[in-house]
């Protein structure tokens, strides 16, 4: 069995989609609820798939017993860890969930030091100071080669290796999918609780939000590490999902300006928003792709750059334009708890009063 | 008396260099560390200058700045190479473009953005969307050069195109002293025309500078062009010392930043005295820690921005221009009586 450009094309679309959606649902997180600039969103995803790179690994080359240096000898090691992977499926998968929790603890811990500056520094310069943490990862992360193998990054044992490969990349996304839809629910459930409604109440007048005894720092530093800590799952992921990491793959544009174009396109502060944003960008960057061959003729200079030019423009016309995204922000409605009935809504309070002052 | 102003932080470190080099030259061959550091200092400097023009006027750090300078780089090398003249004559051109592509991402973005009341988080978010169009526009001509010329447009450098004085290359010379005479230039722009003084008014009050008949669109306009020349400048310059590709841009930005931030972001001297001292640190203090601890430290010289945007926001985050120079030295000197 040999699955079709088509559906290898679907396959490939829907991880990069759920997986840009853990991050986009972090980033609006920040961005659209907090109002927090992370121009360094690509340092948590960064550390998330460093962390995919060094622990799970050595993890299971030292369960199998396989020694040598984990960096040096990479591609041998990894090979077999594979083989020693199809007789002990449970270690693989228990792998994999250790580096996801690991991953989601360390990219809280970056939360906590992104938070630092966060609470501290408003717009540009919490911006240029986010960006230039983004970059410092990377350079650690070329240079300091025990991480992930510096300019030659390191590969991934892979968890879903006893599937027949034609299989495994179809599983992978199923998985990919429901760990979005996870990251959505919960996302959307985040905001819609009083955290939610005291970002939004921050972000729009910090000094009133103050006055009525609200902790603004608390509600701050609570947000961007709960959204470092998704974002680093996702890119323990895509580590996974790629089956390897290389410094070189975590740059500013992939992780932390495509992000912000998704959520801007599809509209701040705002779940659906998100998905839609998202499933634009990326299906309008995965068809430039997919038809390269047939664009090249066309554009009278390398298809690579198509993207860049087109991408570019369309967000600068988003930005003129329609500035609330293609779904503006609306009132979010309260969620209910199953079994408890809440007040009942104010308008049908109202009416009962008025009905019972004109009845006497 | 006149109150010491941060420029003469920054423009002592820079004679120290120039001293230490010509000590270097005087006998045996020129350390090109020391080159590399004086020709460095002396582009973020400009680079420094041209964004602060920028912030200081429309308070939006500019992300697409740094391609401004790889703009420059490319008049260089179509200067040199496709039309075989001196690379220096590419200057006017650098300017020129560069400047006119500042302008353009003022007046057909952020202008419009500003009327619209756009959040100063957008802001910055458009000039990384423009700055997203300059570098696949970058990437396009340099292929188009590549293709049409058979000139190599990728991770070049042109330092053999440069003239020689004596056994050291030209721009080692050219590169502090167009930096000074800049400096020079737009001091005297900025205290003794009435253009000069018009800008100063708008910068500290758009408003009534308005008010009074200043024609504020202009000024913002002709700081975005000069802003943008200047980095264009640099980026002329530097093709002779430093390797130029595409993506330079991207190296370079964090630099940028951090030069401007020490300077305060609000003072041209200020980016002055910044970039001088983060240039000179950035490559004579790795090479002097790769000393110390072990050559290994040298590839780790970008986090040396980082480092000083790191402390300039947590010790004085107004930067040097934002320091009480007098009232520090009384401190210490109490300090020591």
């Amino acid at each position: 069995m040999s699955l079709g450009p088509e559906v290898t094309f679907f396959v490939d679309l829907l991880a990069i989609y759920s997986i840009y959606l853990i991050i986009n649902t972090s980033l609006n997180l920040e961005f659209g609820y907090a109002g927090i600039p992370n121009f360094g969103k690509v340092l948590a995803v960064g550390v998330g798939a460093f962390v995919a790179a060094a622990v799970p690994g050595r993890m299971l080359a030292g369960m199998a017993g396989i020694g040598g240096d984990y960096i040096g000898d990479n591609i041998a090691i990894m090979s077999q860890v594979n083989a020693w992977l199809l007789d002990n499926t449970g270690a693989g998968i228990a792998a994999f969930a250790v580096t996801l929790a690991v991953a989601a603890a360390v990219g809280a811990a970056i939360g906590l030091l992104t938070a630092y500056p966060a609470i501290r520094l408003r717009g540009d310069y919490l911006a240029i100071t986010l960006l230039a943490f983004g970059e410092g990862m990377r350079v650690i992360g070329i240079n300091y080669t025990e991480i992930a193998g510096g300019t030659l990054g390191v590969q991934l044992p892979d968890p879903l290796v006893w599937l027949p490969p034609d299989l495994r990349f179809p599983a992978a996304t199923v998985g990919l999918v429901i760990m979005a839809a996870a990251a959505v629910i919960y996302g959307d459930r985040l905001v819609r609780s009083p955290l939610g409604r005291l970002l939004r109440a921050v972000r729009d007048n910090e000094v009133a939000a103050e006055s009525v005894g609200k902790d603004v720092m608390r509600a701050r530093t609570k947000t961007i590490m709960v959204a470092a800590a998704m974002a680093a799952v996702a890119g323990a992921l895509y580590a996974f999902y790629v089956g390897g990491a290389i410094s070189f793959a975590y740059d500013r544009l992939n992780w932390t300006f495509w992000p912000f174009m998704m959520i801007l396109i599809g509209g701040l502060a705002n779940s659906r928003g998100v998905l839609v944003g998202t499933l634009a960008f990326v299906l309008v960057r995965k068809l430039i792709t997919f038809y390269k061959d047939s664009l090249q003729g066309i554009v009278p200079f390398d298809v690579v750059w198509l993207d860049y030019l087109l991408l570019g423009v369309v967000l600068i016309a988003v930005l003129l334009y329609r500035p609330q995204g293609l779904l503006p922000e609306r009132p979010t409605p309260t969620v209910r708890v199953p079994g408890e009935d809440g007040p009942a809504p104010l308008t049908s309070r109202l009416g009962a009063i008025a009905r019972r002052l004109a009845g006497g | 008396m006149r109150r010491p102003r941060p420029w003469h932080v920054g423009a002592g470190a820079a004679a120290a260099a120039a001293a230490a080099l010509a000590a270097g030259a005087g006998g045996q061959a020129p350390d090109p560390i020391l080159s590399a550091a004086v020709i460095y200092s002396s582009l973020l400097v400009l680079l420094a200058i041209g964004l602060t023009l920028t912030y200081m006027t429309t308070r939006v750090p500019n992300f697409a700045h740094a391609s401004s300078a790889t703009i420059g780089v490319y008049a260089a090398l179509v200067v040199s190479r496709v039309w075989e003249a001196s690379p220096y004559l590419s200057i006017p051109l650098a300017f020129a473009v560069a400047g006119a592509t500042s302008l353009t991402l003022y007046t057909l973005v952020l202008r419009p953005l500003i009327r619209k009341r756009a959040s100063q988080a957008i802001q910055m978010i458009s000039t990384l969307a423009f700055d997203l169009v300059l570098i696949a526009a970058l990437n396009i001509a340099a292929d188009h050069i590549v293709r049409a010329y058979q000139v190599t447009a990728r991770e070049f450098t042109l330092r053999s195109y440069d003239a020689q004085v004596g056994d050291l290359p030209a721009v080692l010379f050219v590169a502090p002293v167009a930096i000074a005479g800049i400096v020079v230039t737009l001091h005297l722009v900025l205290k003794r025309t009435r253009f000069g003084i018009a800008m100063r008014a708008t910068i500290e009050n758009p408003d009534l500078s308005s008010v009074v008949g200043i024609n504020v669109r202009r000024v913002y306009g002709v700081s975005w062009f000069l802003g943008g020349g200047l980095a264009g400048v640099a980026g002329a310059l530097m093709s002779l010392w430093f390797q130029g590709d595409p993506g330079l841009g991207a190296l370079l930005i964090p630099s940028i930043f951090a030069a401007s931030i020490v300077g305060g972001f609000m003072s041209i001297y200020g980016a002055i005295a910044g970039g001088a001292l983060v240039g000179l640190a950035e490559i004579l203090g790795t090479r002097w820690l790769a000393g110390e601890l072990g050559s290994w430290v040298i590839a780790y010289r970008p986090l040396v921005p980082l480092a000083f945007i790191a402390a300039t926001l947590m010790l004085a985050p107004r930067g040097l221009a934002g320091v009480d120079w007098r009232a520090l030295g009384r401190r210490l000197h109490v300090a020591r009586a």
